[in-house]
Order: C-alpha cells, then sequence, then structure tokens
C-alpha cells in the first residue's frame, strides 16, 4: 500500500463512522423529544448524566424533578404536562450522590425557563461514603461551576456530548428503541416490561427488597448536609422556587430505617436548614415529609401487586402525580 | 487545551494541514506558524498566563544570549548564569511552592506568614527547566546563537508545552532547520495518538473511579479493609501508567505529525527488573534531566559511594517536590531515592557474582515483581493527599482496616490481569512503531527502544482500519472529567 493512502483510510474511516454517529444522535434526538411518549424515556436508566443536561437545554421546562432513582421513576412529564399545564422535566438518575444532587439543582436552577425545582432528600443521605462528594459525570455539560459561575465554553461541550458522545449513542438508542417498541397509542404505561417506572411491586419482590435493603439507613452526615446547604445557597439567589420533600419509602421500610436510627435526626436536620433558609432568603423553599405514614406509604398490595409501588423505595409515576398534588402543584397557578 | 478533547482534535488537523500546505514556502514561515500556533494552544487554557510564558522566554533569551557572546569574548559570565538560574527557580518558587513554604512555616513556627493562593500556570515547572537546561548549556558553550523565533518555538513547542517530555534544545532547535514531513508520518503520527487516545479514555479514565473512590474514601478517615487497600493501590498503578503512556504517545504523535521527532519518553517501566532500570523507562526525559543538571553537578559518582548515594537521594528528593508543591511528591522522591541507593548498593555488593543460568529466568520474573512492587507502594505517598491518607491505605494493606468500597469481583480480577498481560507481555507503543521512527533515541544506550517483530505496524488498509476504529472508540469514550495525571505539574 502506498504510504500516501493510509492517511486516507484512516480518516475516512474515522470520519465515516463520526458521521454516521452524529447523524443517528441528530435523528433518534429528534425522534425521541418528538414521541408523544417521548417524556417517559426520562423514567429509564442507562446513560442518563450525559444526556439529561442535553435535553434540560433542550426542552427548557419549567418544573424540574432532581434526585436519585427514587425521582427518576416517580415522575413521568407524559403524565405530568398535562395535569399541570406546563413542561416538566425529570432530571434523576441512578445513585445520585449528594454532590451530584447539588450540582444537578445548581444547573437547574441556572436555567432562565425553570420556574420551579423539586428534590428529594433521600439523595442527601449518607456518611462520608466515597464519591459522596465527587462527580461520577462530566461536569462541563452543566451551566455552572460548583463555584456557581458559567460554565466556560459549554455550549461546546453539550455539543460534542449531544451528537459525538458514546454517553448518547447509548442513551439515544436505549430511549429510540424503547419508544419504537410501544404500538400506536400505547403509552409507557402499557409496556411495563420496557419501562420498569411502571412495573408494580410484588409479594415476590416485596420479600426480595425487604432482604436486599435489609441494612439501609436514612442518615445525615457532614458531607451530605455541606451539600443540601450550598444547593440552598444557591436556590435563595435564583429566581425559581425550591420543593424539598422526604420521599414516600414504603412503611416496611420506613421501620427498618426508625430500627437502625438515623432517620429523625435527618429530618430534624433538614427542617433546621430549610427554616434557616426561609429566614434569611427572599426565595422560600418548601418541604413535605411523606416519609411518614399516609395514604401512599401504608398500602398494601392489592392482588398481589402494588399500584403505586415499583419496590420498596421507588413509587410510580401516578403515585408521583399525586405527590405533587399533594404539594400544591395542581395546575399553572399552583406552580 | 487537552489533548483528550474536541478542541485540541481540531487544532491538530488545522496546525498539520497549515503547516503542510506551507511546506513549499519559507522555512521561517513555518517556524513563525508553528510558534503562533503553540501559543494559541497554550492561550486555549488562560489568555493571560501566556505573558508569563513569553516574558520568561525572553528574559532567558536575553541572559543565553549574553552568556553565550561573553564566552566567545572569554568574559566572566557566572553572574548571568546565577542570574538566570534564581530567576527560573524564583518563578518557579513563587508560583508553585510559596504556598507550601508559608503554610509549612506558619505550621511548624508559627509565625503567620500570609499564604498567597496563587493559581498555578500551566506547565511552569516544564518550560522552567527547559529553559534551565538551556542556560546551563549555553554557559558550557553547547548552544549554537539560536534565533529568537528559534528559542522561542523550542519553549513553547504545543506537542511538549504541557507535560513534556522535557526537550533539550540542541534536539528540537536543529530539527526546525529541516522542516519537512516524510510520506508516513502523518500515518505514523496519527497511529501513534490514536493508540495514546485510547490508552487514556478505553484504559485509564476507567481504573480512575475506582482508585479516585478508594483513596478519597482513605482520605475522609475511612479505615480501608484489605481488598480495597490492594485494589486501590493496583488500579492507581496502573492508571498512572496507562494515563502517562497515553500523553507520551499524543505528545509524540502529535510531533510525528509536523516532521519532528520528540525524545522518548516511557519504555514499558513495568517491564523493568530494578529501579535503575525503572528509571530508564518511566518519564525518561525527566530522569536524563535530573542526571545531567542535578545529580551530576552535585557530584554523581565522582566522590565515594556515601557521597554517590546522597547525591542520589538529593536528586530524587528534588525530583519528587518537582512534581507539586506537597510534601508527599518528596516523600515519594524520597522513597525512590532510598530504592536507588539500596539498588546500587546491592550491584556493588554482587558485583561478580554470577548466576546459574536455569535460575535466570526465574530471578528475572521475581526482580521484575519486587520492583513492581515496590514502586507500586511508592505510588501510594504519590496519589495521596496527605500522609494520613498514605498511612491508611498501607495500613490497609496489611489489613489494619474493614471498609468495603469496592469488592473484588470476577471483572475487577479479569481487569488486573489482563492489565498484567499488557504491561508485562505487550510490547509497547514505541516498540510497536519503532520501524517508523516516531521518537528520538533513548539517552540511556543500555535500555534502547527495539523495534517490535511480528506486532511491528505497517501502514495497510486492513490497519488503517483498524487503528481508525480504535480511534473512534477511544473518541466516543471521551470525558472532561479526568486530565491527565501529569497536567497538573
Amino acid at each position: 500500500m502506498e504510504k500516501t493512502r493510509y492517511p486516507v483510510w484512516f480518516l475516512g474511516t474515522v470520519a465515516l463512522v463520526i458521521a454516521a454517529l452524529a447523524a443517528f444522535n441528530a435523528i433518534a434526538g429528534a425522534y425521541i423529544l418528538g414521541h408523544p411518549a417521548g417524556g417517559s424515556v426520562q423514567t429509564l436508566s442507562g446513560f442518563e448524566r450525559a444526556l439529561k443536561p442535553v435535553w434540560l437545554e433542550q426542552i427548557a421546562p419549567e418544573l424540574v424533578f432532581v434526585g436519585s432513582s427514587r425521582v427518576r421513576d416517580g415522575f413521568d412529564p407524559v403524565l405530568i404536562d398535562p395535569a399541570l399545564g406546563i413542561r416538566s422535566f425529570n432530571y434523576g438518575a441512578s445513585s445520585m450522590t449528594p454532590y451530584e444532587t447539588r450540582r444537578f439543582a445548581q444547573d437547574a436552577l441556572a436555567h432562565n425557563s425553570v420556574k420551579h425545582i423539586v428534590v428529594s432528600l433521600d439523595a442527601f443521605t449518607g456518611n462520608g461514603g466515597p464519591g459522596e462528594a465527587l462527580p461520577s459525570f462530566d461536569e462541563t455539560r452543566l451551566s455552572v461551576t460548583p463555584e456557581g459561575t458559567p460554565t466556560p465554553r459549554r455550549g461546546l461541550w453539550l455539543f460534542t456530548t449531544r451528537y459525538l458522545s458514546g454517553g448518547a449513542l447509548g442513551m439515544n438508542a436505549l430511549s429510540a428503541w424503547s419508544l419504537a417498541q410501544l404500538k400506536t397509542g400505547q403509552s409507557a404505561a402499557d409496556r411495563p416490561d420496557i419501562f420498569p417506572a411502571y412495573s408494580r411491586m410484588t409479594e415476590a419482590v416485596l420479600k426480595r427488597d425487604l432482604n436486599y435493603r435489609r441494612a439501609r439507613t436514612m442518615t445525615m452526615g457532614d458531607g451530605p448536609a455541606r451539600e443540601l446547604s450550598a444547593m440552598l445557597t444557591a436556590a435563595c439567589r435564583a429566581k425559581a422556587r425550591v420543593t424539598l420533600f422526604f420521599p414516600p419509602d414504603n412503611m416496611a421500610i420506613i421501620a427498618r430505617y426508625r430500627q437502625s436510627g438515623g432517620l429523625d435526626a435527618f429530618k430534624q436536620t433538614v427542617r433546621t436548614m430549610v427554616a434557616r433558609h426561609n429566614t434569611s432568603c427572599p426565595n422560600k423553599a418548601g418541604l413535605f415529609d411523606f416519609m411518614a405514614p399516609n395514604e401512599l406509604t401504608r398500602e398494601s398490595l392489592r392482588d398481589g401487586s402494588s399500584p403505586n409501588y415499583v419496590d420498596l423505595v421507588h413509587f410510580r409515576p401516578p403515585a408521583g402525580l399525586w405527590l405533587l398534588g399533594q404539594m400544591g402543584l395542581t395546575g399553572p397557578k399552583g406552580t | 487545551m487537552p489533548f483528550n478533547s474536541y478542541p485540541y482534535f481540531l487544532f491538530l488537523a488545522v496546525a498539520v494541514l497549515g503547516f503542510r500546505l506551507l511546506e513549499k514556502g519559507a522555512p521561517t514561515g513555518r517556524r513563525v506558524f508553528l510558534l503562533l500556533a503553540s501559543y494559541a494552544f497554550y492561550a486555549w487554557w488562560r489568555a493571560d498566563f501566556l505573558a508569563l510564558l513569553c516574558g520568561s522566554t525572553l528574559v532567558n533569551f536575553w541572559i543565553g544570549s549574553t552568556i553565550e557572546q561573553r564566552r566567545a569574548r572569554g568574559q566572566d559570565r557566572r553572574a548571568f548564569l546565577i542570574a538566570g538560574l534564581l530567576f527560573n527557580l524564583g518563578l518557579i518558587a513563587t508560583f508553585k511552592y510559596e504556598t507550601l513554604f508559608a503554610s509549612t512555616a506558619n505550621d511548624l513556627l508559627s509565625i503567620g506568614l500570609p499564604v498567597p493562593d496563587f493559581f498555578l500556570p500551566l506547565a511552569i515547572s516544564f518550560f522552567t527547566f527547559e529553559q534551565i537546561s538551556y542556560l546551563v548549556d549555553a554557559d558550557a558553550g553547547k548552544t549554537h546563537n539560536y534565533s529568537l523565533l528559534d528559542y522561542a518555538l523550542f519553549v513553547a513547542y504545543f506537542p511538549h508545552l504541557i507535560a513534556g517530555p522535557i526537550v533539550r534544545h540542541n534536539d528540537l532547535i536543529p530539527q526546525f532547520h529541516h522542516l519537512r514531513s516524510r510520506n508516513d508520518d502523518l500515518a505514523a503520527g496519527m497511529t501513534l495518538f490514536s493508540i495514546g487516545l485510547a490508552k487514556k479514555s478505553l484504559i485509564a479514565d476507567n481504573l480512575a473511579p475506582f482508585a479516585d473512590a478508594i483513596f478519597n474514601a482513605a482520605g475522609r478517615g475511612v479505615a480501608l479493609g484489605p481488598t480495597d487497600s490492594w485494589l486501590g493501590t493496583l488500579f492507581f498503578a496502573f492508571q498512572i501508567y496507562f494515563d502517562f503512556s497515553a500523553y507520551s504517545d499524543m505528545a509524540l504523535g502529535s510531533s510525528v505529525m509536523l516532521g519532528m521527532r520528540l525524545p522518548v519518553n516511557f519504555h514499558s517501566p513495568y517491564k523493568s527488573a530494578s529501579i535503575i532500570e525503572f528509571w530508564r523507562r518511566w518519564h525518561i526525559s525527566l530522569s536524563a534531566f535530573l542526571r545531567d543538571y542535578l545529580y551530576v553537578p552535585l557530584g554523581g559518582n565522582r566522590r565515594g559511594a556515601v557521597r554517590r548515594y546522597l547525591n542520589l537521594f538529593i536528586t530524587m528528593l528534588l525530583g519528587g517536590l518537582w512534581h507539586g508543591a506537597n510534601w508527599t511528591f518528596m516523600l515519594w522522591g524520597g522513597l525512590h531515592g532510598l530504592y536507588l541507593t539500596i539498588n546500587h548498593a546491592f550491584r556493588q555488593a554482587t558485583k561478580g557474582m554470577t548466576v546459574a543460568p536455569v535460575l535466570r529466568a526465574p530471578l528475572h520474573a521475581g526482580a521484575v515483581a519486587l520492583t513492581f512492587a515496590a514502586t507500586s507502594l511508592a505510588w501510594i505517598v504519590f496519589r495521596s493527599p496527605d500522609l494520613a491518607t498514605a498511612r491508611n491505605v498501607v495500613g490497609g494493606l496489611v489489613g489494619q482496616g474493614h471498609s468495603n468500597v469496592v469488592s473484588f469481583s470476577p471483572l475487577a480480577a479479569a481487569t488486573l490481569l489482563l492489565l498484567f498481560v499488557v504491561v508485562w507481555l505487550m510490547p509497547n507503543s514505541m516498540e510497536i512503531m519503532w520501524r517508523h521512527n516516531p521518537a528520538l533515541p533513548s539517552p540511556y544506550p543500555d535500555q534502547p527502544v527495539a523495534a517490535a517483530k511480528r506486532q511491528s505496524w505497517r501502514p495497510t488498509p486492513v490497519n488503517a482500519a483498524l487503528y481508525g476504529a480504535l480511534c473512534i472508540l477511544a473518541v466516543l469514550a471521551l470525558s472532561n472529567l479526568k486530565p491527565f495525571i501529569y497536567f497538573q505539574f
């Protein structure tokens, strides 16, 4: 082979694949955003940390949900948007650390379109475990740096993430495939095998979960408290309202939290921080406690399956809508 | 501009294209183009610090030229050399070490010195060392009345600017005057660059989260258990290996695309059977610099065994501190100084002894394993932000703690096994590319790079597609999350 041909073959291969990748991501992105059930892919677990900052920018929502997989599973914009008459966005992701939760909240607060963010407080628990104060995602995709200043060259990083990253390829492929499985007129709720957020806890799942989460605690160490404080500081200056809530974990698991201790202290720490914030900041934060006996957490299985839970801690999107009602978010005025 | 970023890919493409378009024009035009490109590369990070780079270049060029002139006239030039050294060391002390020295003095003496909060200018350790070597060589008569353009390009040439290799003026400047890339330079350069990119984004960056999680847990006082400590130590040993190897490949590959060769900087250091050999394979340009401009001026091995070991120890201590303003780096250097001293003493003690042929292979394997263990132990100190963290990790190695940050899964075992196979048994990227002249030879004649036999790269269509696919995989895994470890120095 002539040596001068090598670069042509090499660059040709690279250019061809990159072009195909960019085209796929562009087409899949448009398909997902334009699909009637497109919002439901925000409940999927995949490479959400990579692509959700891009979607947030594209969708320009008014209401944003931030938190761990409880949030990711529990708030489906396809259900919420028509009910509330607004554009919402699910910014939840698996195993969110306190640091990541603060950073995602900061990102949402920095968007002009966002009027309200709802944050699940379980993401601010932990006792200084590894990674609680570290990002596991590329922060250059977020609007602001950890200090709150605009991220330099963010447009470039969003562009490369959207079209050229492996994360976008993975999330777009998963989302587009999931949507393509829906027949005309079907929604995510009709295919819990593909959208697990709509599956229902059974007796077997309940037993397995009780065993799996037998050592689960709900405590707040110094590190998570610092992150919550940092988030409230960011919210103090923001235009968007902040609502915090203790998530409605099932009473069976709340009993475990109480046995292992720390839950009351966690709630008290949060209440104190929110009270202090509301005293000193014009932008008041709301606080709701669903991690207590209520009609959701006390539910028992009906005909062997749960109407509201995927498992003991993950509530289903209809329950998420109910929670919003309890928070007073009932329509455009409510937001 | 990190090498592992889209802006750099675009920048490199423009630089190579522009350089090749100018190839038929005047040589000066190509050098001016490369200098401007290099300054743009540096300014992408922080434009204001470009003034520091340019200022440092001008001052050193003036002092170096003056030394050369005075030497030619037979005049005393010591004052200029000392002034030049003080200028460079003062610059690096101010920006890099003042905070460390002030805070340490406050801790030890409670004297309340103001602790400055300087922002560390990118690459200052590298361009300062390169300019010190220029001044010392000017005093020794080894420089050749370079033009300001040549000198400025030598300092700022973008493939080596940020994190080395540490280049000597006489290695690089003569190449500026024979700027004409060969036909296969582009092919060899982009292949080497792709290998480096793959090492970084597919291997080093995927090991980093595990090493980070474990070392961060140790830093927060979690008493590490044996599994965490061993895995953290091994993961970091491999992370830094592939991270620095990747950087070196990408730097050399970028330069090869422009038709210029940088010194070989990385040559399978974990294949070393002794610490002496390790330093002839790891960060080769730094160890050669320390040898020539610190160890030898201190007296080297010319004043007896004790003085030799002391010189070695001092050289490695300062080499450690060069890496960063933290006493852990100095301790890391000190550990390597101690290792080298023991290694030299052992060699002296066993001089003339022979080993039965049947024992050679197992002894060599044992020596390689021992060298790897010693360097990995030292990496713990290097990676730890403070001594308490390092103590915690070392304590975990001997079973003092009970944490369970990560678990030893079959995947972790398979990963480690694969990594050992790669670093111990596979040819390195220099050996794969060596037939195509990707770098200047090693300054250590007893550790030459030899071309791989079967795995040697050839510019075939199949290889083009394979390395192109490797490049794409690496690009898909790109992240701004993990800059090169050596960028911080």
